[in-house]
């Protein structure tokens, strides 16, 4: 990957490990341009929590470099940084006001008083909390005090604002909620985000670019799309999103076979022995489909229908219906069928 | 029914003994030692503040008084100076390995597994003339002559200091443990430096520690009597030595019994305005 000269926000091969053995960075370089929204996806201990730390200063790298706007961060403290953190357990000053939470870091600038109650009144009314600032943390919800940790965050318009897996700690429809409400605070507030999660759904959703990282490393940059449709990594094609993994041997130029016997066309090319990743909405049962199987499993989730697949080689292959006709099923269980997949929707991977 | 056991336990420890030592105040003073049971006197409280003049008049008499305040004085100094250096340790412990912390907690509790008599008996070796200290101060050549420590309030003040220092210490370091490590983060996130840090986050959201640090501290040494006997040299009297003394030597228990329940009264008063002060917020 080419390190661009203009990026904002840019790391540079940095390595940290814990302990002994534990290699939390593993060589980690990323360019982020300023105004994204930029994710760090992977799953518990991949190193993105450590990294978004490392560009905090909470942690210091033992090797590399962080430079923001061309000016390098290393060695210095967390608060001589121009960067603002949301933390997961959104870390609300208990024993103050929301008032005084968003307050805190204006103060720590010591900003003269009015500029501070100004300031602070803006940040409450964007992040909808105008009129709650008397309130104490303890009489929020979970959402209102994320939107503390937000407000205060913001308040000290940071150069990058940090957000490390914000919404794991609330509800499905909070989060659903705040997912847009963070989109919004970004268009209008400019400021750079850099977001760490595990929900690939999150990552997909939210981001200008996603980052997928494993063990310490980044496998894989690129737009949600780009990500979802075509993974480099046979790990990056299973965390994100569902997909068929299937195991196949080249036979001719653009042409594989899999195990079972059944014959492929792909659009690209690939080695000798290859991953085809499929995702399952992208096949569909059809009579003059080319894959011969058995259905051995109907799944049924409203919107639509996934059907799963007996192949003869023993691999089994997920394929989704949009329940466009009703009650209509594609499929009896048990029912030998055939299977047809667009060869454009085959990515050959090389693991 | 099932706080009955812990009725009775209250009932029996608690209450009774200081019913006793109510009975006592209120009885006449028996010449030889104890009490005459039966009889009734408010001497013991008019003789905290009055004497018998020769002719039998009363005059205002400020000597327990003046105790009383010494007491409360030795007290307050023993608990600044053990706040001021338990706060910063109890900081250091509490940001060390959690392995290491736990040894440094069996660090702090182990004087209690020596008699609090015979450590003062160790200050005093210590802050004698010609002690440890006084050598070591001469070794390097600090001082000459003498430091007139040992037998003034200074030295008990020291030994006062010394013998609650931990029950300032632990409770403070137990509330900077359970201290929410992530808001100290938040704070230097914000932009607070190591000591705004300090003032704003941790000492505000450790009060509860330090509060109960400041009544562990200054309850007992205002009752102390084993310091100020031997470091203070029986010159410096607080109100442990003078209750001590009433019911040893003076023989006049109900005046010791009298003393001991204006100590109770003003701690509690004390205590109760606290509570008003820092009633926690619904």
């Amino acid at each position: 990957m080419a390190l661009s000269e203009t990026a904002f926000l840019s790391c540079r091969d940095l390595r940290k490990t814990f302990g002994a053995t534990v290699r939390a960075l593993d060589g980690v370089s990323v360019d982020i341009a300023p105004g994204e929204f930029f994710t760090l996806l992977g799953p518990s201990g991949c190193g993105k929590t450590t990294l978004l730390r490392t560009i905090a200063g909470f942690e210091r790298q033992d090797s590399g470099t962080i430079l923001l706007g061309g000016q390098p961060l290393d060695g210095l403290p967390p608060y001589r940084r121009p960067v603002n953190t949301v933390f997961q357990s959104y870390a609300v000053f208990p024993h103050m006001t929301v008032a005084q939470n968003v307050a805190f870091g204006l103060e720590m600038q010591r900003l003269p008083r009015p500029e501070i109650h100004a300031r602070v009144e803006a940040m409450l009314a964007l992040v909808r909390l105008a009129g709650l600032g008397a309130r104490k943390p303890n009489q929020l919800s979970g959402g209102q005090q994320q939107r503390v940790a937000l407000a205060r965050a913001l308040a000290n318009t940071p150069k990058v604002l940090l957000l490390d897996e914000p919404l794991s700690a609330l509800d499905l429809k909070l989060r659903n909620e705040m997912r847009l409400e963070l989109k919004r605070l970004q268009a209008e507030t400019g400021i750079t985000f850099i977001f760490v999660t595990h929900d690939q759904h999150e990552a997909l959703t939210m981001s200008d670019r996603v980052a997928v990282m494993r063990d310490g490393r980044i496998l894989q940059i690129g737009t949600p799309a780009e990500i979802y449709e075509r993974p480099a990594f046979r790990f990056v094609a299973d965390f994100i999103g569902e997909a068929n993994l299937l195991d196949a041997t080249r036979i001719a130029p653009n042409r594989f076979r899999l195990a079972g016997g059944a014959e492929l066309d792909t659009a690209e090319d690939g080695p000798e022995t290859a991953t085809l990743a499929i995702r399952p909405e992208r096949a569909t049962i059809s009579p003059d489909g080319t894959i011969p199987g058995t259905v051995e499993q109907i799944v049924y989730d409203g919107a639509d229908t996934t059907y799963h697949v007996a192949l003869a080689g023993g691999a089994t292959l997920r394929v989704r219906e949009t329940n466009r006709a009703g009650l209509a099923i594609r499929a009896q269980l048990g029912a030998a069928i055939r299977v047809t997949i667009d060869p454009a929707a085959i990515r050959v991977l090389a693991e | 029914m099932l706080l009955a056991p812990s009725t009775v336990i209250v009932g029996a420890v608690l209450i009774a003994p200081l019913g006793m030592l109510l009975a006592i105040s209120l009885l006449q003073r028996n010449p030889n030692g104890g009490v005459i049971w039966g009889s009734f006197s408010l001497d013991a409280y008019t003789g905290f503040l009055f004497e018998r003049g020769f002719s039998g008049e009363r005059e205002l008499n400020w000597d327990y008084v003046s105790i009383f305040a010494r007491s409360v004085g030795l007290a307050g100094i023993a608990t600044i100076t053990s706040f001021v250096i338990a706060l910063p340790t109890a900081l250091w412990m509490a940001f060390q390995p959690p392995q290491r912390r736990l040894l440094l907690v069996f660090l702090v509790t182990l004087p209690f597994w020596t008699n609090l008599l015979v450590r003062n008996y160790a200050w005093i070796l210590l802050l004698r003339a010609d002690g440890l200290i006084e050598q070591l101060l001469h070794a390097l050549g600090l001082l000459d002559g003498r430091m007139g420590i040992i037998y003034t309030p200074t030295a008990t003040a020291i030994g006062l200091t010394y013998s609650f220092l931990p029950f300032m210490l632990l409770p403070i370091y137990l509330s900077l443990e359970k201290l929410d490590r992530r808001l100290i983060e938040a704070a230097f996130d914000l932009g607070a430096s190591r000591w705004r840090t300090l003032a704003r986050i941790i000492l505000p959201l450790c009060m509860p520690g330090i509060l109960g640090g400041v009544i562990l501290v200054f309850i007992p040494g205002l009752g102390a009597f084993i310091s100020p006997e031997l470091l203070g040299g029986g010159k410096t009297m607080m109100v442990g030595n003078l209750i001590q003394a009433q019911f040893g030597y003076g023989r006049n228990w109900p005046f010791g019994a009298a003393l001991a329940f204006v100590l109770l009264v003003l701690v509690l008063a004390a205590t109760y305005l606290h509570r008003i002060r820092f009633r926690p917020a619904s």
